[in-house]
């Protein structure tokens, strides 16, 4: 496995993306690889502060299939990975802005590394491998 | 005196045994073995995987009746 940066922009609001995103992203960080990831667009809908897991998410059959079953939470798996691994949250400036939100007031309590910018971010992550889900 | 844990992870989906295996390594010390039991039908193959690319050492791993015994030695 490469220990080159991974990089997730995360722009889905589907439940499914955003788990699998989640899944990625918190195995990466405990396999020992630097992993960043940007939430923008309808990602960044679910992580609203207050949502409860049964509030959070859109989507279709597996969506379903999660909340019923003892999936774990796509949130919590980024809590995961933040805590065992080496991995950076960054919520997109432009959906904060649109929203009037601010991270530290209406985002997941401690899971946002602050606010980002697109040319920020695309500009990082020219040094490991961006994917977009 | 290293110990042996077992943890029951079966029930919870990829990568859930993963992540509680990753979560008692953290507090273990070294030489100490974790024994997670895990129904999920990734775990056999991810749990080694995983080990190999993060340096720990997998002790057994044994097919039991709809689950799963991998025993990992926290090496580092």
């Amino acid at each position: 496995m490469s220990t080159k940066p991974l990089y997730v922009m995360l722009c889905s609001g589907e439940h499914e993306k955003i788990q699998l995103a989640a899944m990625v992203a918190s195995v990466a960080a405990v396999s020992d690889r630097p992993v960043e990831v940007f939430v923008t667009m309808n990602a960044l809908l679910p992580f609203e502060r207050g949502k409860t897991p049964q509030e959070r998410y859109q989507g279709g059959h597996f969506h379903d299939l999660f909340v019923t079953k003892n999936v774990p939470d796509a949130i919590e798996l980024f809590s995961q990975g933040k805590m065992l691994g080496d991995m950076k949250m960054w919520a997109c400036s432009l959906v904060l802005d649109l929203k009037h939100w601010e991270c530290d007031t209406h985002l997941s309590e401690g899971l946002f590394d602050g606010p980002m910018g697109l040319a920020k971010f695309l500009a990082d992550a020219e040094s490991g491998e961006l994917i977009t889900i | 005196m290293a110990e042996r844990q077992k943890i029951d992870a079966r029930g919870a989906f990829c990568p859930g045994p993963l992540m509680e295996l990753i979560a008692a390594l953290k507090l273990a010390s070294v030489g100490d073995e974790i024994d997670l039991w895990s129904s999920d039908k990734g775990s056999a193959a991810d749990i080694p995987a995983w080990c190999a690319k993060v340096g720990h050492a997998v002790v057994e791993s044994t097919e039991h009746d709809g689950y799963w015994s991998v025993v990992v030695r926290k090496a580092k």
